[in-house]
């Protein structure tokens, strides 16, 4: 069983640093489908966080499909995390270092690129912020 | 409640029901003894029986001294640790809030302190002024009129101790601290108890008036009688008169033929008139001592004689058989404020928000 | 879900000074509610006339539909833990159980025992002697262990060391999770009440300055960069909260459920904490009833 932890100044959202936590386990195998995760009482003893978070994350990761809950019993991991097309994967890393390229060699600087890069990053994934 | 009442002041209430009953032991004890040796010593003595009175009065003087103080002060004593704090402790130190958040009212909270704290007040002053009055019965048979023992013995010290209690509870509700309150309740204890003795007890039946010739009266006579210098002023009369065996003489004064009481500006005449010849005594050795002096004995004589025929004297009294009346009647007085004062405190408690 | 405490121009007066002014609340069940402010706002103020020991002055509350402190039923539904935590000093971890078990109909003693074995605390010890953490927790328990639907707790954590804090607060939302109580507690620190709140009321001298699901406020509130403007031409569905300008800059905190459009502004999350300020120092400032002329009527 894995133990969650809590980092409260990243500025992400509880719940979705579960979520996110839960994913990482699923993707360096510490969780395999068939295991159970602790239940709301046993992290939020350990965490001393909102049960309804907890409530909120797994609910989530079920409409994920990577849990389903078994009222009475907990709940149990079901799915794996679908693992994307490695040529695609390289599609989208070629075209951003032509990006970057560009935007090096139109003159801006690290940081701006960074900077344009964030926001767009935010925009785009709205509900991942806090 | 009235279980967790008990957990609260058990310690306490077991603390002095063991020293009750300690005391009880002792006085059981020697109090058997004390009766025996007066049977022995003084109701069959045959001679200088003045003197083995005064032999078995001084007996046990340990005891005596003990019971002497509890009986005087176990009633404030009770309102002051037992009804100052009933409260007053739970406002210090904010544990009315732990106690008023359970599942009972505040109204059930407050009677059932009230009420057990005054069940436990009237155990403990009954046993012990039965305790008491029981242990000191030869002594005040054969020393003292009762009523000059009148807050000390038999039921008032209950009624004194209920109404300490509770005046204890209702300032501790009001001040909300434990030493103040503790203080105000002293106070407010011992003005009650003055006031009462004072103004209260001497009237609380019309006092019987008595008549009493002045002949043969002399400053050490029963009747007491005397002319002289206070402070070496004027010339006075000082007269003094008691009631029957056993009663409580309220005051004593001299009365013209007519029945009135006499002026200073009567008797001034009446000894300028009639007792000329006793004069100055010589200088006084310390100032302040007054005494009844007679200078020579004719001229001292004759001016006394002359008062007793131109005067005598009223007392006025409550009979001894009054007595028992006057208990009950003072115990209940105290009863009844201590009534109002819980009834004060409850309402306080109760209606007041916070 | 039924709302846990229900409030209408609610207020308290001591003397002339009124502690709680025209608060208009509905705070729902089924939440860790928090209630946050500075000190002397008035929230210990709210939560005694909450469990009746404060009868108000004006308006009305009504707890889980009921008058408080109308009677042991409703005494029994409602755990509550004053501030400090008292206890009765010379009476031992294991008597304060029996008070609780004399005292309240709707006991677990069970729950009790197991609680206080868990927590490692001797119930032969006099609760005198107990540490403030300690306190805090026999407090908790005996709040909790008569089973009713709404905790209150005022400033429970405010004395304590952070460790001590910390368990207590794991205490807590266990005991959440375990029976589903709705819990209101007041702090003036939020940070205390970030980790477990999902509810925030925010008092300043006295009145309501915010109240809201924090989801819902985190997600309508945002901070605003960008190059210094006047902001009376902003979108009428924008409404400043905080302003501050340099001679370049402007920063904003906004209160919007719509998207910000305008791209000229740099659009940055903001933290409860972010959030929580801001409304203080505006119900501080600004507002018919300044902090300042109450200060002088006390």
């Amino acid at each position: 069983m894995i133990e969650f932890h809590l980092d409260p100044s990243s500025g992400v959202a509880t719940y979705l640093q579960l979520v996110q936590q839960v994913h990482q386990a699923l993707q360096l195998g510490l969780l395999e489908p068939g295991d159970r995760l602790p239940t709301a009482q046993q992290v939020v003893a350990s965490l001393a966080i909102n049960p309804n978070t907890v409530l909120k994350a797994y609910r989530d990761l079920e409409r994920e499909g990577l849990v389903r809950a078994r009222p009475g019993l907990g709940t149990f991991v079901v799915g794996r995390l679908p693992r994307t097309d490695p040529a695609a994967q390289a599609r989208f890393r070629r075209s951003m270092t032509s990006w970057l390229r560009s935007a090096r060699d139109a003159g801006l600087s690290p940081d701006e690129i960074e900077a344009i890069y964030r926001t767009a990053f935010r925009d785009c994934f709205t509900e991942g912020v806090a | 409640m009235t279980r967790f009442a008990w957990l609260q002041s058990r310690t306490q209430t077991l603390t002095v029901a063991a020293i009750l009953a300690a005391l009880a032991i002792a006085a059981a004890i020697t109090g058997v003894q004390l009766a025996h040796l007066y049977n022995i010593d003084v109701r069959h003595c045959q001679s200088s029986c003045d003197l083995a009175l005064s032999q078995w009065l001084s007996r046990q003087t340990f005891l005596q001294h003990t019971l002497d103080i509890l009986s005087r002060v176990a009633p404030a004593l009770i309102g002051i640790f037992w009804g100052a704090p009933l409260l007053a402790r739970e406002f210090e130190t904010g544990t009315f809030r732990l106690a008023w958040t359970q599942s009972v009212s505040r109204s059930r909270w407050v009677l059932t302190k009230l009420g057990m704290g005054a069940l436990a007040t009237v155990v403990v002053a009954g046993a012990l002024t039965l305790t008491i009055t029981w242990w000191y019965r030869a002594i005040d048979l054969a020393s003292s009129n009762q009523y000059s023992l009148f807050d000390q013995r038999d039921i008032a010290p209950i009624g004194y101790a209920l109404f300490a209690f509770a005046v204890g509870a209702l300032i501790g509700a009001v001040i909300r601290r434990t030493v103040p309150a503790m203080a105000t309740t002293l106070g407010v204890y011992v003005f009650a108890r003055i006031a009462t003795t004072i103004w209260i007890r001497p009237n609380l039946m019309s006092p019987l008036r008595k008549f009493l010739a002045l002949a043969g009266a002399s400053p050490t006579s029963p009747v007491q009688l005397g002319v002289g210098m206070h402070n070496g002023g004027h010339l006075q009369l000082f007269a003094k008169g008691d009631g029957p065996e056993g009663s409580w003489t309220l005051t004593s004064h001299l009365v013209n033929s007519a029945g009135h009481q006499l002026s200073p500006a009567q008797i001034s005449t009446f000894l300028h008139q009639y007792c000329p010849n006793v004069g100055p005594p010589p200088l006084a050795t310390k100032p302040g001592q007054g005494v009844a002096r007679v200078i020579g004995p004719d001229a001292g004589r004759a001016c006394l004689e002359q008062v007793a025929k131109t005067f005598h004297l009223v007392v006025t009294y409550q009979p001894a058989s009054r007595y028992w009346t006057f208990q009950w009647l003072e115990t209940g007085i105290f009863a009844v404020l201590a009534l109002t004062a819980a009834a004060g405190c409850y309402s306080w408690v109760t209606r007041r928000a916070s | 879900m039924t709302t846990a405490i229900e409030t209408e121009t609610l207020g308290k007066r001591y003397g002339r000074r009124w502690a709680l002014t025209d608060c208009t609340l509905s705070i729902p069940g089924g939440r860790v509610v928090g209630l946050v402010g500075p000190n002397g706002a008035g929230k210990t103020t709210l939560l005694h006339l909450a469990v009746g020991l404060l009868q108000p002055s004006a308006g009305s509350i009504s707890v889980l539909g009921g008058v408080p402190a109308a009677g042991p039923e409703q005494l029994a539904r409602i755990g509550f833990l004053a501030q400090e935590s008292p206890t009765y000093a010379r009476l031992t971890v294991g008597q304060h159980l029996q008070m609780g078990q004399w005292l309240n109909p709707s006991w677990d003693t069970d729950f009790a025992a197991q609680r206080v074995a868990e927590l490692g605390l001797d119930v032969g010890q006099r609760a005198g002697t107990l540490s403030g953490g300690q306190r805090a927790q026999l407090a908790l328990t005996l709040a909790v262990a008569k089973r009713p639907e709404l905790l209150v707790l005022d400033e429970p954590v405010a004395a304590l060391d952070p460790l001590a804090r910390r368990e207590f607060l794991q205490t807590l939302m266990e005991v959440v999770a375990i029976h589903g109580v709705s819990v209101v507690l007041s702090s003036h620190l939020i940070a205390d009440l970030e980790r477990v709140c999902d509810y925030l009321v925010v008092l300043v001298a006295g009145r309501v300055a915010l109240t809201g699901d924090v989801d819902e406020l985190l997600a309508c509130h945002h901070r605003l960069t960008g190059p210094r403007r006047d902001v009376s031409d902003l979108p009428g569905n924008q409404s400043v909260i905080e302003e501050s300008h340099t001679e370049k800059q402007s920063t904003l905190l906004v209160r919007t459920t719509d998207p910000i459009l305008d791209p000229a502004w740099t659009v940055t999350p903001v933290t409860l904490d972010d959030v929580v300020l801001a409304y203080m120092r505006q119900a501080r400032d600004g507002g018919p009833r300044s902090t300042n002329h109450l200060a002088v009527a006390r």
